[in-house]
């Protein structure tokens, strides 16, 4: 695979606080990559650092083999960003905005044409080509910037937390957005804190917490590291506290918990963990509301390498 | 291309208010136009005048109370403050000049004292300022030929009584040119507003912070976006300008076809210059769209009331006058006021306009300073 971007020892420090510590990853192309970390682990200010809009003070990036630089127009060609915060002009209707954006980069009119009509259906904005933001829903807004970002149909792009505070119907049309520009050959950079959306959509995926890389790979892999295989929940309302130690010492059971009337119990590894645990229910004649079994998420991943959660 | 585009679909977007600025302009000078008409008549009549002499009754402090006496009507009063002001507050007199002592004397040896006036601020008293404005630019263009007393005397006596030959034969339309002088006072006010609006509100969108984040990253190379966004409001200042230009054609007519008219133009156009640059600086420094409006009426309005574009400089009080020679406003509408007296134009009565006009050119270079001061800061 191509190696299409490359971070090396960044390093970028604002006043007191180190946001970027000593980061080092590479980008691929063709791939979807998934910066995922909590709020303030620096996934914003890596991108301003590798977009040359934040200097650094130590570590080099290179896009396609070249230094990036603040100068180096022919690579912003090939670049495309969604900002975090919607950037568009209050007093342009959705198309203007786009055209601006995109006549930014591509002075062609008819080709530049062509290009708003395939941002506008890629976002699913047609019916609304003639408002302004202000007319706009949030979920509408956000599609309008992420077709403002792409409209040019960049090599590279960054989307920096595109699905904050976006109802469910804006947000599966963008991840099938993301999905198409990727099949049409884009390279995604896409940074979020919602771990479900990294499980769906990203190849690849680097944890980042406090300006550091804490752990890298496919989720398969980063599950892997959570040393969980199964967790078993269940509602009980009336529970004894001796069962605690009766389960704990089940097969493969490496943690028992039991707050507000949920029963949570982790196992490590092992085949048909629910079965046997049911059985045991059944024995103990342990009456029981809700059972469900889940495989470990990102979340637990995070909890086991950092102790804390990813979402407070 | 794109950068103009833009510009125009956001100008597009906020005419309305330049509209407005415009029907008030022409609103409100048309009513003074039409108003002054009426006092045609009134202008026939000769101005009351007292004069206090200090000096003595001889030379050149002689000629000019002739002169004044001449055009005007000689009023006796009694020479304490209290029947003075009296005169003033009751109207019975419309300009007190006071000759001071040894006049004569240092005119002679080439120092102007200084003659004070008190006027009601009226029309016959503008044109007994007028008078004495005429009089004195006369004499100085003699003052400094070194003549003696006689010949200079005598030769002012004789350019005066041609100027009013040449007046009557010519015709120079005071009246009408101090309608001139009303549209462009009164245009300080549209043309501030129009464009401090629209620069600023052009300049806020694309100067925000996230889009001038999407701008910085694009392929467009920066100096070239920059310098696009500084041809659009210029040419947009430019353009407006001009319009309002045709205007007082289309309004006062004929007074604008003489050097008169082309000297009130080029004086619009170094105060368009200053307001751009205004403009800019406060585009650059306000973030915060909603409190354009405000802003507006601060300078606008401000400088419109202080420097007399609503009302003739002579009502304003004397302190208020002395605060606006900090603003731009001052220099420019000064100079209208004085183009409508301008009697005959040459360099030594043009000095104090063209001085002006360089007054206003260093305000505007003061401004893009100031503005590249905080562009490069806020870069960092
Ligand atoms: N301009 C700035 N000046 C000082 N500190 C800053 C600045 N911008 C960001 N920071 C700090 O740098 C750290 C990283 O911020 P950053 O915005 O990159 O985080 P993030 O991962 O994008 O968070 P979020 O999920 O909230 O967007 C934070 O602790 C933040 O407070
Ligand atoms: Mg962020």
């Amino acid at each position: 695979m191509k190696k299409i971007i490359e971070v090396k020892n960044l390093t970028k420090e604002y006043k007191k606080l180190k946001a970027i510590d000593n980061l080092s990853f590479d980008v691929y192309e063709g791939e979807i990559l998934g910066l995922l970390g909590p709020n303030g682990s620096g996934k914003s200010t890596t991108i301003n650092c590798i977009l040359s809009l934040l200097n650094f003070s130590k570590g080099s990036i290179k896009i396609f083999n070249k230094e990036m630089k603040p100068d180096a127009y022919e690579i912003k060609k090939e670049i495309g960003v969604i900002f975090q915060d919607v950037a568009v002009f209050d007093e342009l209707t959705v198309y203007d905005n786009i055209d601006y954006f995109c006549g930014l980069y591509i002075s062609d009119k008819n080709k530049r044409k062509e290009y708003i009509e395939y941002a506008i259906n890629l976002v699913g904005l047609k019916e609304f080509i003639k408002f302004y933001p202000k007319e706009l829903s949030g979920g509408l807004l956000r599609r309008l910037n992420i077709a403002c970002g792409i409209a040019h149909k960049p090599k590279i792009i960054f989307l920096d937390e595109p699905t904050v505070a976006v109802d469910p119907q804006s947000r599966n049309n963008i991840l099938d957005g993301i999905k198409k520009l990727r099949e049409s050959g884009a390279t995604i950079i896409y940074t979020t804190h919602y771990m479900e959306e990294v499980e769906m959509l990203c190849d690849r995926v680097i944890i980042l917490d406090k300006g550091k890389v804490i752990a890298s790979g496919t989720t398969d892999e980063l599950k892997a590291l959570a040393n969980i295989e199964e967790k078993i929940s269940v509602e009980i309302v009336e529970f004894d506290s001796k069962h605690l130690k009766n389960i704990k010492k089940l097969p493969n059971v490496s943690e028992v918990t039991y707050n507000n009337h949920l029963l949570q119990v982790i196992y490590t590894k092992g085949d048909n963990n629910l079965t046997k645990f049911m059985d045991y229910l059944k024995k103990e004649e342990i009456a029981y509301q809700k059972i469900f079994s889940e495989r470990p998420t990102l979340n637990d991943v995070f909890l086991e390498l950092t102790g804390k959660e990813l979402r407070d | 291309m794109i950068v103009f585009k833009t510009f125009l679909r956001i100008v597009k977007k906020c005419i309305f208010p330049i509209i407005l600025y415009t029907v008030i302009l022409v609103l409100f000078s048309s009513i003074n136009i039409s108003t002054e008409d009426n006092n045609m008549n009134f202008t026939a009549s000769k101005p009351d005048i007292y004069i206090i002499n200090n000096d003595k009754y001889e030379g050149i402090t002689k000629s000019l109370i002739d002169y004044m006496s001449a055009n005007s009507n000689i009023i006796e009063l009694k020479d304490t403050k209290e029947a003075i002001d009296d005169a003033i507050f009751y109207r019975d007199v419309n300009f007190i000049m006071e000759i001071p002592v040894n006049f004569n004397e240092e005119y002679l040896k080439g120092q102007e004292l200084e003659i004070k006036i008190e006027t009601t601020g009226d029309y016959p008293s503008v044109q007994a300022k007028n008078l004495l404005n005429r009089y004195l630019s006369t004499a100085r263009i003699y003052q400094h030929l070194n003549l003696n007393e006689e010949d200079l005397i005598k030769k002012v006596n004789a350019t005066l009584e041609n100027k009013v030959n040449i007046e009557i034969t010519s015709g120079l339309d005071t009246s009408a040119l101090t309608k001139t002088a009303t549209y462009y006072n009164f245009l300080n006010y549209a043309f501030l507003a129009g464009s401090i609006y629209v620069i600023c509100l052009v300049l806020s969108s694309f100067k925000n912070e996230n889009i001038k984040k999407r701008t910085l990253i694009s392929s467009m190379k920066i100096n070239r976006f920059n310098r696009n966004l500084l041809l659009s409001n210029s040419l947009f200042a430019f353009i407006l300008w001009l319009i309002y230009v045709i205007l007082s054609f289309i309004l006062v007519g004929e007074s604008m076809f003489s050097m008169h008219g082309l000297i009130y133009i080029i004086n619009s156009f170094v105060f368009a210059i200053c307001t751009l640059c205004i403009a800019f600086l406060l585009g650059n420094t306000i973030k915060n769209k909603d409190a354009i409006n405000g802003i507006i009426n601060v300078i606008a309005l401000g400088s419109s009331f202080l420097c007399g574009a609503f009302v003739p400089m002579e009502y304003l009080p004397k302190s208020v006058l002395n605060m606006a020679h900090i603003l731009p406003s001052y220099y420019y509408i000064k100079n209208n006021n004085l183009i409508s007296t301008l009697e005959t134009i040459n360099l030594i009565n043009l000095k104090q306009i063209i001085l002006n006009m360089l007054i206003l050119l260093i305000f505007a270079s003061i401004f893009i300073v100031i503005t590249n001061i905080i562009t490069r800061k806020t870069r960092n």
